[in-house]
């Protein structure tokens, strides 16, 4: 006999599960079957007492913080237990698929299941793999750098500084990189520090210090986010033109860039550059467009966008952390002469002609080097 | 005392008699050197010159505002927006009200949010705009990028304290004001009090000459 046990429980918990969702027990017959079930009890709990936890713990798997807990429930176990409500199979039935699975974090919500299980999936995500790993991929790329450096040098100019200049970049172009340079850090900064604090700063200088920081940190993330967004616009429009690709630019990824030693021609933006940009602009919408869900959550009723939002948010910021890296060090003590461009808008000749001699070409009309073939044949106009 | 507590109060108020007193002084002293006499006869009011000048200088001369718009903009975004940050923000009238018993109508939040978001791009686009302008470069001393950067920290420190939930990142604030305030008159800061003079100068010159600015 069942009572006040919910529909949905008596359909899909297991007669064993049953008995212990139930609140009391059938009416007893009579004073003997009363005394009985009392010695049973006791036993059962004499056996639960003394034997040991270990071989007892019925499963690692926890009800969520916010399950809701019936009136007619059973009581929670002994203390150091995980009680009869933490029963695995239960757990996983109610759940409606397995909690280990992955492939249900953005799945539809199971039909018939009593909850939603994303949001566990999610908190998963973020606490075993994303906070703990996420912070390693900028710090692997500052190791790789400085290697780099150590090994290979900065990039001089072969032929030395001419002291003649040409112009590359207009102000107001100067302007919007810089901008969004510093909105980019003061947001990488205060985004680290939310997403690794926990790990980062509250074991060293304690948690009252890592409260008061991320609290900081968030109010400035979202102060400067939808500057992040201005600056999105604005780079987007100063610089779209000749970041196209171009097929000419497939030479480039044949030879890695020039890295290791071959020259490259190059129009006013080579490859890397090219994808540097798309990679602002594309990836930095992505994290526009989920940092203002993040921030109005009320635009969705669906907590799953809000989940993949935080995903989203995290990887394409970590992404564009990591490569920022690479850009700002090919931008000032990488390469020589490149730091002009954007600090005066000028570059050295020597520079055009080494790096972009397709662009020397184009606005001086010489040939950026004796050997370098005709610029039609380099395809350009 | 805590921490809070001193910033709050002695260090404020030697701060704030520190800014009031400068900048008197200061300003004193620029009006006390007056003007060399002027021979010629006055084709023009010099006082109405002064007032002109003052006014003509808020709007950009039709032939330079498609090279300067990028910084009056800046300039115009960032000046109004800290002003309405720092007289309409609820917790500076909270202060204020605590000081003299003064009090007024504040922004809503969202409004405060809105003005911070103008003031800190104004900001941040005058100053790069400053390292990234060839001429900008030539003229700028390191006080200037001093005085930049002090603010913006008084403006971010005050930013990141907004959820209140932190005594610590309040007295950091409070801190950064009373440093501001005690750079305030020694430092380029005081063209906030002296821009009046400096045009109302140039303006009653020409004046005085006659000449139509």
């Amino acid at each position: 006999m069942r009572q006040r046990l919910p529909f949905i429980f008596s359909e899909i918990l297991p007669p064993e599960a049953r008995f212990f969702a139930e609140k009391s027990p059938p009416p007893l017959a009579g004073a003997r079957t009363a005394r009985l079930f009392a010695l049973l009890a006791l036993l059962t709990a004499l056996i639960f007492t003394l034997a040991p936890a270990p071989l007892l713990a019925q499963s690692s798997v926890r009800p969520p913080g916010n399950a809701v807990t019936f009136p007619d429930a059973p009581e929670p176990g002994p203390a150091n237990t995980l009680g009869t409500r933490s029963d695995a199979e239960i757990w996983d039935m109610i759940r409606g698929g397995s909690p280990r699975d992955p492939g249900v974090i953005f799945a539809p919500t199971p039909e018939g299941a009593l909850m939603t299980t994303t949001g566990q999936q999610w908190r998963v995500l973020r606490e075993r793999y994303i906070r703990k790993y996420a912070g390693w991929a900028p710090l692997a790329v500052i190791v790789l750098i400085a290697l780099f450096h150590l090994i290979r040098g900065p990039m001089r100019l072969k032929e030395g500084r001419s002291g003649k200049t040409l112009p590359r970049f207009t102000l107001t172009a100067r302007v919007a990189h810089w901008f969004m340079a510093v909105v980019f850090i003061l947001l990488a900064i205060s985004g680290l520090v939310i997403l690794l604090g926990r790990v980062l700063i509250a074991p060293y200088l304690g948690r009252e210090v890592n409260s008061a920081l991320t609290s900081a940190a968030m109010q400035g993330h979202n102060l400067f986010g939808p500057l992040f967004i201005l600056a999105l616009f604005w780079l987007f429009v100063k610089f779209v033109a000749g970041n196209f690709f171009h097929p000419h630019d497939l030479k480039w990824i044949f030879r890695l860039g020039g890295l290791f030693g071959h020259h490259v021609s190059s129009r006013k933006f080579n490859f890397g550059e090219k994808t540097w940009f798309w990679l602002v602009v594309l990836v930095g919408a992505v994290i526009a467009a989920s940092g203002v869900l993040m921030l109005f959550p009320w635009l969705t009723d669906d907590l799953r966008f809000l989940q993949l939002a935080t995903v989203l948010h995290v990887l394409g910021a970590v992404l564009l952390i990591s490569i920022a890296i690479g850009h700002i060090y090919v931008g000032t003590i990488g390469m020589e002469g490149s730091l002009d461009s954007m600090l005066k808008g000028e570059v050295d000749e020597s520079w055009a002609r080494e790096h972009h001699d397709i662009w020397y070409e184009q606005i001086t009309g010489k040939k950026a080097h004796p050997e370098t073939p005709k610029m039609k044949q380099e395809g350009a106009p | 005392m805590s921490f809070l507590a001193f910033v709050e109060g002695p260090l404020f108020y030697i701060a704030a008699a520190v800014f009031l007193l400068g900048a008197a002084w200061k300003i004193l002293g620029l009006i006390r050197l007056g003007r060399r006499p002027d021979l010629a006869p006055p084709r023009g009011s010099a006082a109405w010159g002064f007032v002109r000048g003052n006014l003509r200088h808020f709007v950009p001369r039709g032939i330079f505002t498609r090279r300067t718009w990028l910084h009056i903009v800046a300039g115009y975004s960032f000046h109004i927006a800290l002003a309405v940050l720092v007289f309409f923000g609820a917790f500076h009238i909270a202060f204020i009200e605590r000081l003299t018993g003064l009090s007024w109508q504040a922004l809503p939040r969202w409004g405060f949010i809105v003005a911070a978001e103008i003031a800190f791009a104004g900001l941040i686009v005058l100053w790069v705009r400053r390292i990234s302008d060839p001429v900008m470069r030539q003229i700028t001393r390191a006080e200037d990028h001093a005085s930049t950067i002090l603010t913006f920290l008084v403006m971010l420190t005050g930013c990141l304290a907004l959820q209140e939930s932190h005594a610590s990142l309040r007295a950091i604030h409070m801190l950064f004001v009373d440093i501001w305030l005690l750079y305030f008159p020694f430092s380029r800061l005081m063209h906030a009090f002296t821009f009046v003079l400096s045009r109302g100068h140039s303006g009653a010159t020409y004046g005085r000459k006659g000449i139509n600015l």
